[in-house]
């Protein structure tokens, strides 16, 4: 997102500084809350098998923080559902009938999902203890659930079905065509098997962390044990699921694929670059390492085979390569490193032994999904520029008319950083009053 | 299939109104001056709205979506005229909702911490109640202006004024009512109820005071409420009703019958919006261009038949789901201690 020094922030780049900077902070709570209930009721589940009360002082110290972070991104998620229409009018005229039916079903998910998180919450001793720990796990599956729905509508702005576009209006609605178009699943599949891989590393991470600083050793290990199992269990599939996506991303958003591996020219045998610069001016890459046929190997599963490149489309239709490519390095380095470490994970899970090195790395982890993540979401996004809806309509076309986007950015970047640091902190102080409680019995 | 999607939207606005609108008006309520029995007051809150808040909130997600889904051009409409009115709701809502969780699960108890909590929490829910109003206001006073030139007639002059203003005042005033007859069922303590009971009193004649001021102020507004409503007999029925289910509902309050007063103060609500919406059925908004009807604005049908077919399947897992969540935790054990 270009800043033009000396002036302020026009009202496009500030419409969408607001929506990438309320999406990017809603993802890290929605993430959260479509897995940490899972983790919850795993814990929750060892406890009504076998009674032990460290599980129980984890469940309860997870459910607090499901409270917590569930809250934030209720909040921030109503936030984006009004944004859709405070900043991209043009957009929600035209996209609001054709792909509102997943975000109907979203907002039926996500009912069940706040009536079984106040009967999870506040219900430890109104129901049979099985009653309640389904109700846990009903918070889980309605979230992951709600996921999904809302990846999909966002999945019909790379793939738009479901309607004919003549003269600027949609006519031939038809939402369910929308809702499952050709990028609903490998997005939806993609962000899901993300959210648990993410959770998964920033839990255990947390907890290695304290378990090498010597509190709670018992209640930290078990933690970490549990968030790892998902964690790295999502961080083996993903390569799998990654692959798939990018696969659709060839044959769906060509321009969006040469951007992520900054391939410019049209080719054969086109390499796969890892790292590396682009450079849109001269339309190179600089200092990256290529592996020949790879990338026409990946795209279409030929090394012969074309892959299109950005030459094939004009300038004014390009992502902003830097960007996109950068993110996408990142997101895939970073899935990489977690899918070697969920594979040692398993491997010292089976010998019964973590080494103090392992944990320490674990615990260096903890962002490292909620990093990929966020670069994930930046591919997907930048990469569909300068198109809302996928060579349909142009993002500059859909934005407000409303001036001074700028102080509503401001506003919301002061709130959301606001309620990240209080949320930080309650996390802080929760965490050292429970290793209290437990190092005290 | 509009007909339909219509009275979706008026249902689940309606109970926003009613379900959110009395949380709204527990933080209200925190914001005045309560002396020794603060304490014992925001336990009550916690306990009756910890387990339903978030679900009560949902409802204005609903109405978002249908507008979005079923009336995009009514929603894009009001998201453009009014986006700095939404802006301000949307702060509160926030607000208020991270502040109301962040007290509870706060590990650390302290006085301070504590303080501003409750104090946040309070100001954004007269915040947002206020805005509410105010958007409510908004839609049906003729001056949303699709293309207007400059800022003031685009962006502020539709929502600003004395008359909207005192609209966001009476919706405070309901919101702040509602919660007191809803709170008085939920404990035992004399004190509180008490409290409860003259709270009551209080925002229920600033609701008369604010409704007749509202009354008055709309007669210099282009599109005239008290106008329409003097027009209007069914709706000046309605809510005439409305006012003298005052007297009845102070009978059962003053012996508090906690279900039958719920049940009035309900229905005073439904009387009211129900007078609001005869008197501007069907129309989302008038705009300075016209009235935006919902029968004429509507999406395609298919788009429609599907939104219809969510709602339904939906109502099907909501409702009972919404019941076992009421029957677990108002079927109250007096005395007992929650834990969490």
């Amino acid at each position: 997102m270009a800043v033009a020094y000396g002036q302020a922030m026009d009202d496009l780049t500030a419409a969408r500084a607001t929506m990438a900077f309320s999406l990017g902070f809603h993802i890290i709570f929605a993430a959260i809350g479509m897995t940490m209930p899972f983790l919850m009721s795993a814990a929750h589940y060892l406890h009504l098998k076998r009674g032990d009360k460290v599980s129980l002082e984890l469940t309860k110290m997870w459910m607090r923080g499901v409270a917590i972070l569930f809250a934030v991104g209720a909040v921030s998620g109503t936030v984006l559902s009004f944004e859709l229409g405070l900043l991209w009018p043009g957009f929600m005229e035209h996209a609001g009938p054709i792909v509102g039916m997943p975000f109907s079903w979203e907002g039926t998910a996500f009912f069940i999902e706040a009536v079984a998180i106040g009967l999870f919450l506040y219900g430890w001793k109104r129901m049979s203890p099985w009653v309640h720990w389904a109700t846990g796990l009903v918070v889980g599956i309605s979230g992951f659930l709600s996921g999904i729905f809302v990846v999909a509508a966002n999945s019909w702005m790379n793939a738009p079905a479901g309607f004919e576009w003549v003269n600027g209006e949609a006519t031939g609605i038809d939402p369910v065509a929308a809702m499952f178009n050709r990028a609903w699943l490998h997005q939806s599949a993609h962000m899901q098997v993300a959210a648990v891989q993410a959770v998964g590393f920033a839990v255990g991470g947390v907890h290695a962390f304290l378990y090498l600083k010597g509190r709670a050793p018992e209640l930290n290990l078990k933690a970490m044990k549990i968030a790892m199992v998902f964690g790295a269990a999502a961080a083996l599939v993903q390569p799998l699921v990654g692959h798939f996506a990018g696969e659709r991303v060839a044959e769906l958003q060509p321009a969006k694929l040469a951007a992520l591996e900054g391939h410019f020219k049209t080719s054969t045998y086109a390499p796969l670059t890892l790292g590396g610069i682009p450079d849109e001016d001269t339309e190179t890459m600089h200092w990256g390492i290529e592996i020949p046929g790879m990338l026409s190997v990946l795209a279409h599963r030929d090394p012969a085979a074309e892959v299109i490149g950005l030459d094939q489309y004009p300038k004014e239709d390009w992502p902003p390569v830097l960007v996109v490519h950068v993110a996408f390095q990142v997101m895939v380095g970073l899935g990489m490193l977690m899918a070697v470490l969920g594979l040692l994970h398993f491997w010292f899970l089976k010998k019964g032994k973590f080494p103090r090195w392992f944990l320490g790395a674990l615990a260096a982890s903890t962002p490292l999904g909620m990093i990929a993540i966020e670069a994930g979401w930046v591919v997907t996004e930048v990469g569909r520029q300068p198109w809302i809806i996928y060579e349909v309509l142009r993002t500059q076309d859909a934005v407000t008319p409303v001036p001074g986007m700028v102080y509503h950015f401001l506003l919301f970047l002061i709130l959301y950083l606001g309620l990240g640091g209080m949320t930080v902190w309650l996390f802080a102080r929760q965490i050292r009053v429970t290793q209290r409680k437990v190092e005290a019995s | 299939m509009i007909d339909i999607l219509v009275f979706f939207l008026a249902a689940s606005l309606l109970l926003y109104i009613l379900m959110g609108g009395s949380d709204f008006g527990a933080g209200i309520l925190e914001l005045l001056p309560a002396g020794e029995l603060r304490e014992r007051q925001k336990k009550v809150i916690n306990h009756a709205m910890g387990p339903v808040w978030e679900a009560n909130h949902i409802w204005l997600i609903l109405v978002v979506v249908i507008l979005f889904m079923g009336f995009p051009k009514i929603f894009t409409t009001l998201m453009v005229s009014l986006h700095l009115p939404m802006l301000a709701l949307l702060l509160g809502v926030v607000v208020r909702g991270t502040m109301f969780t962040f007290r509870h699960y706060d590990s650390i108890q302290g006085p301070r911490s504590q303080g501003a909590y409750t104090w946040l929490f309070g100001a954004s829910s007269l915040w947002s109640a206020l805005w509410l109003g105010i958007i409510a206001a908004s839609l049906n006073r003729g001056l949303i202006d699709n293309e207007a030139g400059d800022f003031w007639s685009a962006y502020v002059a539709p929502w600003w004024g004395a008359f909207p203003l005192s609209v966001g005042g009476f919706v405070a005033g309901i919101f702040g009512f509602l919660a007191c007859i809803y709170l008085l069922g939920e404990t035992e303590d004399e004190a509180l109820r008490r409290r409860f009971r003259r709270w009551g009193a209080v925002f229920n004649a600033w609701v008369v005071v604010s409704g007749g001021g509202v009354f008055v102020l709309s007669l210099a507004e282009p599109v005239s409420l008290a106008r329409q409503f003097l027009g209007h007999p069914l709706a000046m029925t309605t809510l005439l009703l409305a006012t003298l289910l005052c007297g009845v509902l102070w009978r059962f309050l003053v012996k508090t019958r906690v279900v039958w007063s719920r049940v009035i103060a309900a229905g005073q609500v439904v009387l009211i919006l129900l007078g609001w919406w005869l008197l501007y059925a069907p129309n989302g908004a008038i705009t300075v261009q016209g009235p935006l009807s919902f029968y004429e604005q509507a999406a395609p049908e298919a788009t429609l038949r599907q939104l219809v077919i969510a709602l339904l399947v939906g109502s099907a897992f909501i409702f009972p789901s919404l019941v076992f969540l009421l029957r677990v935790f108002k079927a109250r054990r007096p005395g007992e201690e929650e834990e969490h």
